[in-house]
């Protein structure tokens, strides 16, 4: 085994896990919002950005951008519909509801664009970047990039900017926030469309390694849970290094123990730290 | 009339086994009406968590899966009879939920989810890639369930056979549920759920309760998965899929939380589109979650609700709105 190509494999699944999560992220920590249908809205993402390129012809570079786009008006749509139980604070219903939205968005998927596994290509997937013996892709250095970029933005509007201390105020008690005269269902909305949006590009990025299915859903994001409460439910920088720690954690598993048990090991590793720990890493 | 009405639901409750009778006998209604049973039973399970504790277990289908393997090893590699089998199922799925409740006892909402989900996660890939479990060909030829008593009992495979033993498991489990409702553990849990604070002044031990609550839903939904292991004669990795996660939740939502035959009826509703109105596998998805997502959005509490408002309307007089809980 080549250690090297290994920490590099593991940067490159890390910055995807962190990428696929950062809506998560701030979904949660920002707004105390859950949902279970991040898998299917990557899924989603992958499939529009897909069929963009499959039926309308245009080029990966444009295919995108239009997935990010639909996905976010649907976070507009997704929103509206659930703003009762999201303006009540009301997780229990929000999980199952968006769990229902999921399973909505996985038959409805597999309607449309067909049961049958497909290949995404994106050009920058087999441009190789080699030295020596080791080797990536553009692709990779590209997500690496994008994530570490998107971090970057988003640490920097919540914490330095007044949009960032608006959704920030909203998440610590909505009703006040209303009371200073802050829009919370507009707060909200425009949380929940980052969190689409983000997972679109997410899934424009990181889902040309393997073929897409619409059943894929929630195998395909099931680690991003594990970076989001490793990282301390909603901690911006907690998700990014959390992001990196579990894909070399899974790089490495993968090449020396067995790669049949990484994710059962990962999920091992994160009821250890919750048992210990339940509100996650970061928190204090 | 209250004195009548225990004799009058014992009575209602043993017509339901002429049901499948009463809709013609044929195959394909004993079928559904076991699968009606089946399920009902599974949903139960995660009844207890979600309409007595308030959270929502994504973990159930850890339980509904180890009764379905536990019968089905030790039926096909030691030749175990139903009630041995049975036995092991309720022991195994007590000792998964005993590992799993110490591990979520101090988890709350959606951590507790998250936790509970990643546990199945964990379950399904053991079962996928561990041979002892089957792997990924799963169980194959289960023998035909033996459930006998003194010479007289069930010996068969078929769904008229198993039909008295789905109608016996549904009752038990309807009855375990309503002295659930009564006991102290029910009400000790409904209080934690709906003012904590008040449940902690009285000296209840939230905790404890939330575990012992976790521990006892077990082996409802394991029994379930036991039956369903004779019903289909094999057990695979398809036990962990979401479908019957999402089926026990629409299930106990549809009709309304915390209502004893709420689950039954719902799995009833469910199944039935499923089997004589489906729409194709993808359709009845659609259908599955848009009911599931539309109910809580539309009439939170259910079509309780949705009857409560049409009533009230008619009579037009203002009911207190149902205090919600953060």
């Amino acid at each position: 085994m080549n250690l090297a190509q290994q920490i590099i494999n593991g940067l490159v699944l890390g910055s995807g896990y962190a990428l696929i999560a950062i809506g998560w992220t701030l979904l949660l920590g920002a707004a105390r919002l859950v949902n279970f249908a991040h898998g299917q809205l990557y899924m989603l993402g992958a499939f529009v950005a897909w069929a963009a390129m499959d039926r309308l012809g245009v080029s990966y570079f444009v295919a995108v951008p239009i997935a990010v786009a639909v996905l976010g008006l649907l976070g507009v749509l997704l929103q509206v519909m659930m703003l009762r139980p999201v303006m009540q604070q009301n997780l229990t219903s929000l999980m199952i509801v968006t769990l229902g939205f999921g399973y909505v968005f996985q038959g409805g998927a597999a309607r449309i664009f067909g049961g049958n596994p497909q290949t995404f290509v994106s050009p920058l997937q087999s441009a190789i970047i080699r030295f020596g013996e080791i080797w990536f892709t553009w692709q990779d250095v590209i997500t690496l990039l994008g994530t570490l970029l998107l971090f970057a933005v988003l640490w920097l509007v919540l914490n330095r900017t007044r949009t960032g201390a608006l959704v920030r105020s909203v998440a610590e008690d909505p009703k006040l926030a209303q009371l200073f005269g802050i829009n919370a269902s507009l707060v909200y909305i425009g949380v929940f469309v980052f969190e689409c949006a983000a997972v679109a590009l997410g899934a424009g990025l990181v889902a040309p390694r393997s073929p897409i299915l619409a059943s894929m859903g929630f195998d395909e994001v099931i680690l991003t849970f594990v970076v989001v409460v490793l990282g301390g439910i909603g901690s911006v920088g907690g998700s990014l290094l959390a992001g990196f720690g579990l894909g070399m954690f899974t790089a490495l598993f993968g090449a020396l123990v067995s790669p049949a048990y990484t994710t059962a090991a990962a999920f091992l590793l994160l009821l250890a730290v919750l048992v210990m720990r339940p509100r996650g890493l970061a928190a204090r | 009339m209250k004195k009548l009405a225990t004799p009058a639901a014992l009575l209602l409750a043993a017509l339901t086994y002429f049901v499948p009778t009463l809709a013609g006998g044929a195959p394909v209604i004993y079928a559904a009406c076991i699968t009606i049973a089946i399920l009902a039973v599974m949903s139960y399970g995660a009844d207890l968590i979600l309409s007595y504790l308030g959270e929502v277990s994504l973990g159930h289908t850890i339980f509904w899966a180890a009764g379905g393997y536990a019968a089905s090893l030790l039926a096909v590699n030691a030749g175990w009879n139903g009630w041995q089998t049975a036995g092991a199922a309720i022991a195994v799925s007590i000792v998964l939920a005993g590992v799993l409740g110490l591990a979520t006892l101090r988890t709350r909402e959606f951590v507790f989810s998250l936790v509970t989900y990643a546990a199945a996660v964990v379950a399904m890939e053991v079962a996928f890639n561990w041979p002892f479990l089957g792997g990924s060909d799963g169980i194959v030829g289960v023998p035909p369930l033996q459930l006998t008593l003194f010479g007289v009992g069930v010996n068969g495979a078929g769904n008229v056979d198993l039909w008295p033993v789905a109608w016996g498991l549904l009752m038990l489990t309807l009855l375990f549920i309503q002295r659930f409702r009564r006991s102290r553990l029910g009400t000790s849990a409904l209080m934690v759920q709906m003012n904590p604070d008040l449940a902690q002044a009285l000296g209840v031990d939230a905790r404890a309760v939330r575990f012992l609550v976790f521990v006892a839903s077990a082996p409802i939904s394991a029994l379930a998965g036991w039956l369903y292991a004779y019903q289909r004669a094999y057990v695979g990795t398809d036990m962990f899929e979401s479908y019957f996660l999402v089926l026990m939740l629409t299930a106990i939502v549809i009709v309304g939380r915390r209502l004893l035959l709420g689950p039954l009826i719902g799995t009833s509703l469910i199944i039935v589109q499923q089997t004589f109105f489906s729409i194709g596998g993808d359709g009845d998805k659609i259908v599955l979650g848009a009911v599931l997502a539309g109910i809580l959005l539309l009439w939170p509490r259910g079509m309780i609700g949705l009857w409560d408002a049409l009533v009230s309307r008619r009579s037009s007089r203002p009911r207190p709105s149902e205090p919600t809980r953060s």
